[in-house]
């Protein structure tokens, strides 16, 4: 009798236990949300979030693209102790070769193709969301597209002639890699289609104060034209770049530094400004090219952008007694695009355009305000070229600009090898993943 | 109520309930001994083809009813069966047992709730026993204590810091960024193994985002558990063997089984270890002269400063060697175990308190493990047993700074830099200077960080064993196993502000706590039918749920007050949250049928379903079956010179279910100045995603020569792996840089040949050996996504890569002309043999060697130092350049990776001991008994690998191991032992 009730109690067991542990579980995603959640119906706060990680996003790898951008066009280098790749890779060290998988190649870009990500998602869940009204939606779609526009470009001026992918939305199935050429055009059209969201919306979503002055519907359009500018002067588009300009916020006697940027603060899930380190420390340092100080004319006051160190840095037969000094602290903002490249890019066009006492008037405006005499020498399209481009290598410098405009002028063979068996690279292979 | 249990036995097994005849009794009493005329305690007494016995007392005796003509079964762990008719044993004669060289009669679990001997075996599994596992050269941790020792087995110790982190890829890896690590159960409860990381990539910065990476080389929990309660180690290597396992044993299965109480008298036993730790091996320091030093800078002025502070330095007698300062202190390690092992005839105790500390070989790094272990066994009632295993574990350890970091902080980054004249001591107020030649200064750095973990575990494994019915023929059972793992972890790393590199930050405190809770249980019934003379059915089934519920929440501040180290004690706060859960619940039903007491036949399914499958609802079916065939026992080859001789073959089928949250696109957040932000996650969601599928054939025979003193093993196995789980990169352009995904089949062959032996055995010597080959080779078969690089830091350096047709091991990069194959991880072949000789019973030399031939590592640790100028080779001139080596090998950087990726072939002496048992002590009554001893663990290594060890990994457990860079050095050790039972 014993062994029939231990056996009913057994079976009792396994069968209520076999039951119960059939049922099905799905405990769903416990750390974030996903997709999916934006996707149904967002709210507006959801929505928000996605500007917020948009513009958050956006600083991911931004130090590596300035790197990649300064020391390839040599205005700095970066001293690692644990990372030699900055001084083989990216100066073309002996036989060293920049390479499709490594990570100044494949971090940045990704990083942009992420925030590009981010800016479909937003743009999808705002179509869908019925919680908005149709002029909120059109503010939420203006800022992604020219979002999603400046990501672009700067996941091209690495690329160059290898070029980018623009057609991206559906991951599955990616458009093809455009050329240079064909990209710029996208981020032009795509820049005109963030300007005809913008026009009329109404913006309801919080920025940074990175934004601040930008951050309505007018602001973010002059944010758009400024990007506009700047694309339209690297198509060579001189009358484009100039009409650009005059919807922008393109002032030629205003602050210099008026513009957008990136901002950093020590709040929790928020970033600091890698771009920064303190002077004079040892190992993993940002010393200035040479070249930056020897080239300078004396008595420009950008020379503080590059302070002198207690001891000069070495590695790998490279040296440096400068520190850049950009990014003075760790909180330090970014600039996206600021009023100085947009007089710059002023000047550049009507030298272009051949317009020179025009140019002459907006460079001499440069260095007024950089302790410099005004402009005595030829006033030829080429030497006023030269001038140009000495004032947009001191006055965006480590900004991510002197490689780019010594290569759209065909002029990089003039960077300086520090090495005999330096190279000077002109772009970027596409990372390995892109097939 | 009584008719129908005899139905309902059928219904359940399908077969009938027959009585059996009631013969002629008669009883019989006896002594067993070892062949030394030792007692032998607790040895099994039965009636051959019954099941009927009893146990031998602690003075060995036994006395049993039998009827007449029936024969007596007497058997022992470690020691051959014997087999002796009833009617040749007359009352009070002895019985000795002789050891079993072959294991023929050990007894491995085969099912969930089922065992076999070894001679029915239809798979070739690995026992470790406590003398191997401990009794040598113990090590510092359980996972440590494994190396070396399992055939078939690729173990590497991630790093050498205090607390362990080991890898353990059985017959070849299973998966490519899955789970390549075994299940781990502990008398009966499944055991979580997940290493935990502090947020050291916080101040590392070695992976370009997040708190966390896996670089950050936390140890692995399951090195919590303490070896010297074990009592034996079972591996079932593959699916064929652990089919049964389910969705948890695509990577094998390590069986754990502590020591059990035994009848008689309590005894205590003390044991105490003292040892001494010290670096493995050091690489020597660049030997500096003022030319070299001034060579450090290209600027002609620093150039000269160099050179001066060289001389400086030289003549105030001022030049260290900063590697030596750094990893080369000694560290002292005690050991205590107090255990009481007793038991009366319905309960049996095993009861161990230990503790063990340990200092590192950095300063200010250890390991300390307390441990506390009730193991009890109740009869309830002669038909109902219960068991209960508990045990409390507190653990920490202090594992400092080492390995890859972007940031110039870590101990081997700050040395590599650093050359012999500079001055890092701190000066009379002790404050530290700033280091010159990198971003911090590693004496600074370890005489204030912290990296801490410290754990409070409790293990609990609850069995109830209940006889059903039992009669002559038939015996069913209840069989009830389950338990928990639960345990809190907290990490706790300091970086005050007064490091050199906590300049930004201005000190960073991180502190994670972890609580982890493991379930599982195994409900089943077991039926052991004797349906005739030569056919014996052991049936079994059941129900089976494992469940884990895993939140680790990290907070890491910044910018922290002066000497604080709570969190709430700073400027910035950052939190991370990590949550995980799983259930996964199945059935199984097993049988197994023994033929002529010479044929196996095993078949058995399992239905598994679990939440991280793309779909939770789905069952998955996990088959085995095996046959073996013992040729001896069936009389087709004469027994003789052959003792035994056994053909085996298994199959089985095993999964691997996807990491959790491999289904979901999650927005992480992402915030700026205070708005909280959404980003999309770099790792796209699979919702499709499915696990992988493992199916293993495994071959073999074992042959027992000369009274089986002489036993060999061979085994062949081919193991498949349907579409393997792998974080495949995607096209960044996508949004995506990953995304979990069945990219394809690949496959393990391999080879396992085992020879245990007794080549002396005589009064005064007694010589026990084993020697073990084995090896594998896999091969990517199918693959359906783009091959991309993987696992390392690209083709510049050398790295993984998964690609059609070639082994998933294989190391790849650039070669001078472009990318090609430059080596492979997994070893040519291993061998490993373990010896114990005893001389006149009294001195015992224990030693196990290890030989790993073949396989290659990515050295970046010599680059890293090559390219701060201070590698002891640096100045040699052996290329055909007539260049400096270092600047020679720095050359390659960018045009090949030959340099990198090296042979990290050795050949070990892992553990060698000499013990001697002095046996009573006459003159003291209440000392049973003796022994002390001397060892040495991972002394002797030979091997032209040019790092701190060959075994290494800087990406931790994961897939590619063998990642070199800069880590904490591999240590050895000298311990001395003495253990006194009472």
């Amino acid at each position: 009798m014993k062994h029939n009730m231990l056996l009913k109690i057994a079976l009792l067991l396994l069968g209520s236990v076999m039951f119960l542990g059939a049922c099905k579980k799905e405990y769903g995603n416990l750390n974030s949300p996903t997709v999916e959640d934006f996707l149904k119906d967002a709210t507006q706060s959801q929505l928000n979030n996605l500007v917020s990680g948009t513009e958050s996003g956006m600083r991911n790898e931004i130090t590596l693209y300035l790197d990649d951008v300064a020391t390839i066009g040599r205005e700095g280098y970066r001293f690692s102790g644990s990372e030699p790749r900055y001084v083989t890779d990216l100066l073309g060290a002996n036989e060293a070769q920049l390479t499709n998988n490594a990570f100044y190649t494949t971090n940045p870009w990704a990083a942009r193709y992420r925030v590009i990500k981010n800016c479909d998602v937003l743009e999808a869940s705002a179509n869908r969301s019925t919680q908005i009204t149709a002029e909120q939606k059109k503010g939420y779609s203006g800022f992604a597209k020219t979002i999603r526009a400046y990501q672009l470009l700067l996941a091209l001026n690495l690329t160059y002639q290898n070029g980018i992918r623009v057609d991206v939305s559906d991951p599955n199935n990616l458009g093809p890699i455009v050329s240079y050429d064909n990209g710029l055009a996208a981020i032009i059209s795509l820049l005109d289609a963030g300007k005809t969201d913008l026009t009329g919306a109404t913006v309801s979503f919080p920025l940074s104060s990175g934004f601040s002055g930008f951050n309505d519907a007018a602001g973010l359009i002059k944010f758009n034209r400024a990007l506009a500018a700047r694309v339209a002067l690297y198509q060579k588009n001189y009358t484009a770049s100039l009409s650009n300009l005059n919807e922008s916020f393109f002032d030629l006697n205003g602050d210099l530094n008026t513009g957008v940027t990136h901002e950093y603060s020590t709040g929790s899930g928020d970033q600091l400004n890698g771009m920064f380190i303190p002077q004079n420390q040892n190992g993993e340092i940002r010393p200035a090219h040479p070249s930056f100080a020897t080239d300078i004319v004396p008595g420009d006051d950008r020379i503080s952008k590059a302070t002198l160190r207690t001891s000069t840095a070495s590695l790998q037969g490279l040296s440096s007694n400068r520190d850049v000094w950009v990014y003075t602290s760790s909180t330090a903002s970014l600039p996206m695009i600021r009023n100085e490249e947009l007089i710059l890019i002023y000047a550049e066009s009507k030298i272009q355009q051949n317009a020179l006492p025009d140019a002459i008037v907006a460079l001499n405006v440069i260095r007024g305000k950089h302790n410099m005499t005004p402009y005595a020498g030829g006033v030829t399209q080429s030497a006023l070229l030269n001038e140009l481009l000495y004032q947009r290598r001191y006055s965006l410098f480590y900004e991510g600009h002197r490689w780019i405009d010594l290569r759209r002028y065909d002029r990089t063979n003039e960077l300086p090898k520090d090495r005999t068996d330096d190279d000077i690279w002109i772009q970027f292979p596409l990372p390995n993943t892109e097939g | 109520m009584k008719k129908l249990l005899p139905y309902l036995a059928a219904l359940l097994f399908s077969w009938l309930w027959v009585p059996s005849l009631l013969a002629q009794q008669k009883t019989i009493s006896g002594k067993v001994t070892d062949n030394k005329g030792n007692p032998i305690p607790n040895a099994t007494v039965t009636v051959e083809k019954t099941n009927r016995g009893t146990m031998t007392d602690a003075a060995g005796q036994f006395s049993l009813e039998v009827p007449e003509n029936s024969n007596l079964v007497i058997s022992y762990t470690g020691f051959r069966n014997q087999v002796i008719p009833a009617a040749k044993l007359a009352s009070g004669s002895q019985v000795t047992l002789v050891e079993d060289v072959a294991k023929l009669d050990e007894v491995v679990v085969t099912g969930l709730a089922t065992s076999l001997k070894r001679r029915n075996l239809a798979n070739a599994v690995v026992s470790i026993s406590s003398n191997e596992l401990n009794g040598v050269a113990p090590a510092q941790t359980f996972d440590a204590a494994l190396n070396g020792k399992i055939p078939g087995a690729y173990i590497n110790a991630n790093t050498g810091a205090p607390g362990g982190g080991l890898s353990v890829k059985l017959r070849g890896v299973t998966s490519v960024y899955g789970n390549t690590q075994p299940l781990y159960v502990v008398d009966g409860v499944f055991v979580d193994n997940t290493a935990t990381s502090a947020g050291i990539n916080t101040v590392t910065g070695a992976a370009s985002t997040g708190a966390t990476s896996t670089q950050d080389n936390p140890s692995s929990r399951i090195a919590d558990i303490r070896a010297e309660d074990i009592e034996n180690v079972e591996i079932l290597k593959g699916a064929s063997a652990a089919a049964i396992y389910g969705s948890k044993a695509a990577g094998g299965v390590i069986i754990i089984t502590t020591k059990r109480g035994k009848q008689g008298r309590t005894r205590v036993n003390i044991s105490q270890d003292l040892g001494v730790i010290s670096a493995r091996k050091l690489l020597g320091v660049r030997k500096f002269d003022a030319d070299k030093a001034a060579s450090l800078s290209s600027d002609p002025a620093t150039s000269e400063a160099l050179r001066q502070q060289f001389i400086a330095a030289e003549a105030a007698g001022k030049i260290y060697d900063y590697e030596k300062e750094v990893y080369g202190n000694k560290g002292f390690a005690r050991n205590t175990t107090l255990s009481l092992n007793g038991g009366s005839e319905k309960t049996g105790f095993f009861f161990s308190a230990s503790q063990k500390a340990e200092d590192g070989i950095v300063k200010r790094t250890g390991y300390r493990n307390t441990s506390l272990r009730l193991n009890l066994d109740h009869k309830l009632t002669d038909n109902i047993k219960i068991g209960i295993a508990t045990n409390y574990i507190n653990s920490s350890a202090d594992r400092s700074l080492t390995g890859n970091d972007n940031a110039g902080v870590t101990l081997g980054i700050a040395l590599s830099s650093t050359p012999g004249f500079a001055e890092l001591h701190p000066d009379e107020n002790g404050k530290y200077p700033n280091n010159t030649f990198a971003a911090s200064n590693p004496l600074q750095t370890v005489a204030l960080m912290r990296n801490n973990e410290s754990v409070n575990r409790f293990l609990t494994g609850l069995t109830l064993d209940a006889t059903l019915q039992k009669s002559d023929r038939s015996t069913t059972r209840f069989i009830g196993r389950g338990g928990f793992d639960f345990y809190q972890l907290e990490t706790n790393a300091l970086f005050p502000a007064e490091l050199q590199f906590q300049t930004v930050n201005k000190g960073t405190s991180m502190q994670g706590n972890t609580q982890n809770l493991n379930t599982n249980f195994i409900l089943s019934l077991v039926n052991q039918f004797r349906a005739g003379e030569q056919l014996n059915l052991t049936t079994s089934a059941g129900i089976t749920q494992e469940k884990g519920d895993y939140n680790n929440l990290l907070n890491v501040a910044t910018q922290v007050i002066t000497d604080q180290s709570n969190v709430s004690q700073a400027g910035a706060l950052s939190a991370t949250q990590f949550r995980t859960k799983f259930q996964n619940s199945g059935f199984f039903i097993q049988e197994e049928a023994l033929i002529r007491d010479g044929i196996t036949v095993t078949g058995g399914v399992r239905f598994d379903q679990s939440s991280n499958n793309g779909d939770a609802s789905k069952y998955y079916a996990y088959p085995k079956a095996g046959l073996s065939v013992n040729l001896t026992r069936l009389n087709v080859i004469k027994q003789g010179v052959v003792e035994d001789f056994k053909l085996r073959a298994a199959y089985g089928q095993a999964n691997n279910t996807p990491a959790y949250g491999s289904k979901f696109t999650s927005m992480v957040v992402s915030n700026i100045q205070g708005y909280p932000g959404s980003l999309v996650n770099i790792q796209r969601g699979n919702p499709d995603i499915k696990p992988e599928k493992q199916t293993e054939l495994e071959t073999g025979f074992d042959i027992a020569f000369l009274g089986g003193k002489l036993g060999l093993s061979a085994t062949y196995y081919n193991k498949k792996i349907y579409d393997f789980l792998m974080l495949a990169g995607l096209p960044a352009s996508s949004g995506f840089s990953t995304q979990w995904t069945n990219a394809g089949d690949l496959q393990n062959q391999g080879v396992e040949i085992g020879i245990n032996a007794k080549p002396v055995s005589n009064r005064k010597v007694n010589w026990n050996t084993s020697v073990n080959f084995w090896l594998n080779r896999s091969k990517v078969t199918k693959l359906t996504v783009p091959s991309t690089p993987l696992g390392s830091f690209g083709y510049v350096l050398g790295t993984y890569q998964i690609e059609e047709g070639k082994s998933a091991t294989q190391l790849v990069g650039l070669n001078g002309q472009g990318v090609g194959v430059l080596g492979d991880a997994e070893p040519d072949f291993q061998m490993n043999s373990y010896n114990e000789v005893t001389f006149f019973n009294k001195l015992s030399l224990r030693f196990l060697l290890h030989w790993k031939k073949g396989g290659e590592n990515v050295n970046l640790t010599s680059m890293q130092n090559d390219f701060g100028g201070t590698s002891a080779d640096y100045d040699d001139v052996t290329n055909d350049k007539g260049l400096p080596d270092g600047v020679y090998r720095i050359m390659q950087v960018g045009s090949t990776a030959e340099v990198f990726v090296k042979d990290a072939s050795y050949f070990r002496v892992r553990e060698i001991a000499l013990y001697y048992n002095f046996g009573t002590i006459p003159s003291i009554k209440f000392v049973k008994g003796l022994r002390v001893g001397a060892s040495l663990n991972n002394y002797i290594t030979i091997t032209n690998y040019k790092a701190y060890d060959p075994e290494v990994s800087n990406f931790g457990t994961g897939f590619s191991s063998g990642i070199d860079v800069l880590p904490y050095p591999a240590s050895k050790r000298a311990t001395f032992h003495i253990s006194i039972d009472f």
